[in-house]
């Protein structure tokens, strides 16, 4: 039993429903088995046709009301469960956008998207079978086979030794077979995967000239997958074999058992036919429980997984940020930033003055992504970190709102071109989006757009390069107009006339701003005011280009190892 | 329904046996549970007449025992033979794919824009698992057991049969009808919806930095709930009716039941049969309606098939070139005579009135803005676009002719090779079968990962993924390029290999490269100017033409704009 199931909002009141609904039930069940029992012993006995018509109307009362409860156990689970999940994923992604980019770094987002879009109706399709489930667990075997005490004491003890047997059976299968899967596992994995790795390697293959003999691979791999999943498979259905063949075995041993005694004399028919009824309803729920296990482990692993995202504590600063100038004096003493096993920054000390144009560079993995998402307010820092000598928490709002970002990626949102531009300043007007647009020099091409400006861009509208998604990022952070302009590697990855041509975009915005540059394209240094050196998370250099070029160290080795050159 | 035809049926057709004896088996196992109701029946209210002596119960008392095991062996069986016939099915439709796919597969990016297409591709191959085991079996098993009900009934009395043919047809037929018309708008609803969520969350997950920025997350937020809860109203559309139809179906479970009742009461008062039979039709009734409730389900699951069968439709409707005999070319000698190339979807050239001639051994570097032709150029020369204007020929073969031929001769290493989840030792010998050990090793040295490779766990035998991300982008790329070394080809294609690297990386991979392919065709396609001073020549593409082209030294003296762009590059 899971112990979060009575801490959900209302779980309480609905197991108590949903209880009570379902020893009605039972009631019911019992009562329908009786009347049947009842209806066909007259007809047996040749009673007259009203006779059996009441009772027949009486079993299709207890049916209809049986049926009747089932529906409303199900609707007032249902109910709870969309609720219960609502109020999760309004949670969840509440606490994604709380915790920001470097949780989603930390999770993957692939496995957030996932978990918010299937785990959640996964977690609800367990809430929404568990509790009517399990009650049912509870309550109904209970009841029936203490009914078939009172009735036939043989019959009772027969369903009541079978239960236990049938337990222990599905114990042993879930471990001989989960022992079987798990050796398994590694090729099974290997074997499932082959399919999608050809897909995707299939460029590949072809230029290495191999893609037309692979086919071949793909059938005998395939076929080797279905024997190694077939082998799975024995063992798996095994467990649903048990439920089966216990369940309906044991029904077979009451029935003949019956059959004894009714010779004997020593039970009647109508009580007979009624305990042979009830008997297969007495392991029902164990079966229904059984057929939707995975569907149930699937949800509360899912819950459990959100639920642990929940509960990651969000740093909440109370400091007011102060409104920033282009003027403004930054300040970080002893700034670090842990990762997994080091400090992926440690103890940077860096003051500046506003409007100044900061290069950093190093080698990769040197931390100078790290800097930049921590001066955005990405990611938490230890240290002190002030501005205008009053000290800041930058992981908030009121700080954010401030600066500009442009990574080297920059995201395209599935829009429009104009609400793409517009994003950061919805209010901008259709003229300014146009001059930002001209300015990045994408206005010739937007304007050969089918659709111009509403052009939709982005997952499923019409593919930018590189070079165009950078422009797009640029006309953005043009509409915004921060104090402040942070650029991870904006340039890297495209190629060099595209990259000169950006260039000569940037430039200009840079003027009168404090800007923090990160880039691994030293020709971007020389337009810097200062210039700082990352070397495994610490700066090991910093000053204007020419005080580094003199200075002969860490930089110059730099632009020396670039070029080829040793020092 | 007419992807039916083309993607279900033949395989309904092929393994027609194994198929044929899962639903005899899972018939088998619906009956057996109504055989058990119906034989324990007449055994109790055969025995509350206390026979004689127990042999005159006998067989039933057998009979009863048996069906009371056949269910769940009958099951189990089924369930087996069922999923080993899908998965045939699955391996055969995975090599069709396959076959449909190949010829296609270096245009595929630019064909479908979206997403990742080809692991789509691969789970909806997946998802049909589902059209048999969920659709095709529980259907054609519910009209068996359909029919053994009124068959059996047929046999004391026909006009019965009929009225409980009518019966059971509301819920083997009315319903499921019923259940398809009245929920594919809700279902197609659903995941349309579903899918506009998806998108959106996706680009909100990749955007989490520029929403923060924005100060607007409340606005996402807001949104997004609104919307996700209009799907869960239309998902939750469907659970209702789920819930209302399991009990309908259950209301008229019970009129059928006392229908039977009746029937066999008043069929035994008028001595057709014994009364002892009556409980035991009685007891069948329900077993038998249970039988045959699934079919609802299984047809309304329908139109949840048509958008995976739909993909790989669009896979197998693209009529591909018949394939080419092979030429091997005479020489490796590259000759581009006044070629133009444009793409059926344009209205410009995508390469104009380009001649070129690149010599054996030849080492030429071909720089370009995105779209300026440069991979045109390349697809050109593999032969896999045929010139609309002009010619290419290797040797005195023109490209287009040489076929599968052409990977003999050349061969091309992407910007993002593809490392097959195998062995590291696996995955260069992709480059040439019977490579030796000594081979691959060589080639290791060649490329630089001789240290690192020692140091993995299981040296050459690592698994690609069990290293995860332990191989970084340049090690990846030099896997790769062992992999071309072991092909050992005249000509070597390289298409921006290093993008997304570091400068230093960058370099460093770029020399250990050009080592290595000394005394071989080089053609690199770049977006960087790193170590083209090893370059015999450089050329610019511009708009589809050749807007320079020169040694490294000639276009450093003469033209500034190259000049300015290696500075540029060069970090001045």
């Amino acid at each position: 039993m899971d112990k979060n199931l009575l801490q959900y909002d209302g779980s309480k009141r609905v197991l108590a429903i949903v209880g009570v609904l379902t020893v009605a039930q039972t009631i019911a069940i019992i009562t329908q088995a009786l009347f049947l029992a009842k209806a066909i012993t007259q007809m047996f006995h040749g009673a007259s046709f009203t006779d059996v018509s009441v009772s027949f109307a009486l079993f299709f009362l207890a049916h209809v009301i049986r049926h009747t409860l089932q529906w409303a156990k199900e609707r007032v689970s249902y109910r709870f469960a969309e609720r219960t999940a609502h109020a999760f994923r309004e949670q969840l992604v509440e606490q994604i956008f709380e915790l920001g980019p470097q949780a989603v770094g930390q999770h993957g987002s692939g496995n957030l998207i996932t978990l918010t879009l299937e785990g959640i109706p996964k977690f609800r399709k367990y809430l929404e079978l568990f509790i009517p489930r399990v009650t049912a667990m509870a309550v109904i075997p209970a009841v029936v086979v203490l009914f078939i005490f009172t009735k036939d004491i043989l019959s009772g003890v027969i369903l009541v030794v079978v239960l236990p047997v049938l337990i222990l059976f599905l114990i042993l299968i879930g471990i001989v077979s989960k022992r079987r899967i798990d050796d398994q596992m590694e090729t099974y994995r290997l074997l499932s995967r082959h399919f999608v790795d050809s897909l995707r390697g299939l460029v590949t293959l072809k230029y290495l000239g191999r893609s037309k003999s692979h086919e071949k691979a793909i059938d005998t791999v395939s076929n080797k997958y279905r024997i190694a999943t077939n082998r799975a498979l024995r063992y798996a259905f095994l467990s649903s074999f048990a439920l089966d063949f216990f369940a309906s075995l044991s029904v077979a041993i009451v029935a003949v058992e019956l059959g004894f005694r009714l010779i004997n004399g020593t039970v009647g028919l109508e009580m007979a036919l009624a305990v042979l009824v009830l008997a297969p309803e007495y392991f029902t729920p164990v079966r229904e429980l059984g057929n939707d296990f995975h569907a149930t482990v699937d949800g509360q692993d899912a819950g459990n997984e959100i639920r642990a995202i929940l509960a990651t504590p969000v740093a909440k600063s109370e400091s007011a940020i102060p409104a920033v100038t282009a003027q403004t004096t930054l300040a970080l003493q002893d700034v670090s930033v842990e990762g997994d096993d080091r400090n992926i920054l440690s103890h940077i000390n860096l003051t500046l003055t506003g409007p100044i144009k900061v290069g950093i560079v190093g080698s990769s993995g040197a931390g100078k992504s790290t800097l930049i998402q921590a001066l955005a307010g990405f990611v938490n820092t230890s240290g002190t970190i002030t501005l205008d000598k009053v000290q800041a928490t930058l992981t908030q709002d009121a700080w954010r709102r401030q600066i500009s970002y442009i990574p080297q990626h920059p995201t395209i949102f599935s829009a429009s071109v104009q609400e793409n531009i517009r994003f950061y300043a919805p209010q901008a007007t259709d003229e300014a989006v146009r001059q930002a647009a001209q300015q990045v020099g994408l206005l010739a091409l937007i304007e050969q757009f089918p659709q111009g400006f509403n052009e939709p861009i982005g997952q499923g509208g019409r593919v930018l390069s590189g070079g165009e998604e950078q422009r797009i990022a640029l006309a953005r952070t043009l509409l915004q107009q921060q104090p402040i302009l942070l650029f991870d590697e904006p340039t890297a990855h495209l190629d060099i006339e595209t990259e000169h041509e950006i260039k000569t975009i940037i430039e200009p915005m840079l003027d009168d701003k404090i800007v923090f540059f990160a880039t691994h394209r030293l020709h971007w240094m020389q337009t810097m005011d200062y210039i700082v050196v990352l070397d495994q998370g610490q700066i090991v250099e910093q000053g204007t280009h020419d005080e580094l070029l003199a200075k002969n160290g860490a930089y110059v080795a730099l632009r020396n190892a670039q070029r080829g050159v040793s020092a | 329904m007419s992807y039916a035809k083309t993607y279900i049926v033949p395989y309904l057709k092929k393994y027609y046996k194994v198929m044929g004896v899962t639903v005899l088996m899972g018939t088998l196992a619906l009956l057996s549970a109504a055989m058990l109701s119906f034989v324990s029946g007449y055994l109790i209210t055969r025995t509350s007449q206390r026979p004689e002596t127990i042999l005159l119960v006998y067989v039933p008392i057998v009979a009863v025992r048996t069906f009371g095991i056949s269910r769940a062996v009958f099951r189990y069986v089924e369930r087996l033979i069922g999923h080993n016939a899908v998965l045939k099915v699955l391996a055969d439709m995975r090599v069709k794919l396959y076959h449909a796919l190949e010829p296609q597969a270096l245009f595929i990016r630019e064909r479908f824009t979206t997403g990742d297409l080809l692991g789509a591709l691969a789970d909806d191959i997946e998802h049909l698992q589902d059209v048999y085991i969920r659709t095709v079996f529980p259907t054609l098993i519910g009209l068996f057991v359909l029919l053994f009900a009124v068959g059996g009934v047929a046999a004391v009395s026909v006009p019965f049969a009929l009225v409980l043919f009518f019966l059971l047809s509301i819920i083997a037929f009315v319903y499921p009808l019923w259940s398809l018309y009245r929920l594919k708008k809700y279902q197609t609803a659903a995941k349309q919806q579903h899918s506009a969520l998806y998108r959106d969350f996706t680009d909100a997950i990749f955007g989490v930095q520029d929403w923060l920025i924005s100060g607007r997350k409340k606005v996402f937020t807001d949104r997004f709930i609104t919307q996700a809860q209009a799907s869960d109203q239309a998902e939750s559309k469907l659970d209702y009716w789920h819930q209302d139809r399991a009990f309908q179906l259950q209301v008229i479970t019970g009129v059928i039941v006392i229908i039977v009742g009746l029937w066999a009461g008043l069929t035994a008062q008028s001595g057709a049969i014994l009364p002892t039979y009556i409980a035991a039709f009685t007891l069948a009734a329900m077993p038998i309606v249970e039988g045959i409730i699934p079919i609802s389900h299984a047809v309304e699951r329908i139109p949840v098939y048509e958008e995976s069968l739909k993909r790989i439709d669009g896979i197998h409707s693209q009529n591909t070139a018949p394939e080419k005999p092979a030429v091997t070319p005479n020489g490796t000698a590259i000759q581009f005579t006044n070629v133009s190339y444009r793409y059926p979807s344009s209205d410009t050239d995508a390469v104009q009135d380009v001649s070129l001639t690149i010599a054996p051994g030849e080492k030429i570097a071909i720089l370009g803005k995105s779209g300026a032709g440069k991979s045109t150029l390349m697809q050109l020369l593999l032969g896999n676009l045929a010139p609309t204007a002009g010619q290419v020929t290797i040797g005195d073969t023109p490209a287009a002719q040489i076929g599968e031929a052409i990977y003999d001769i050349a061969s091309v290493l992407n910007q993002k090779p593809y490392l097959f989840a195998t062995t590291v030792e696996n995955n260069i010998r992709l480059g040439r079968q019977d490579a030796t050990t000594a081979t691959i090793e060589d080639v290791i040295a060649r490329v630089g990962l001789q240290d690192y490779i020692a140091t993995l766990p299981k040296q050459l035998k690592t698994q690609m993924e069990e290293t995860g991300q332990r191989f970084s982008g340049g090690e990846r790329q030099r896997i790769a390029l062992a992999r071309i070394l072991v092909k050992d080809t005249p000509i070597v294609i390289l298409d921006e290999p290093t993008v997304g690297l570091d400068p230093i990386t960058e370099r460093e991979l770029m020399e250990d490269m050009l080592r290595s392919l000394e005394g071989k065709t080089v053609i690199w396609i770049t977006h960087h100017l790193t170590a083209i001073e090893q370059m015999d020549r450089v050329l610019f593409m511009d708009d589809g033409q050749i807007a320079m082209l020169g040694t490294h030294e000639t276009l450093m003296q003469t033209n500034e704009r190259y000049q300015r762009l290696y500075r540029l590059d060069h970090g001045y």
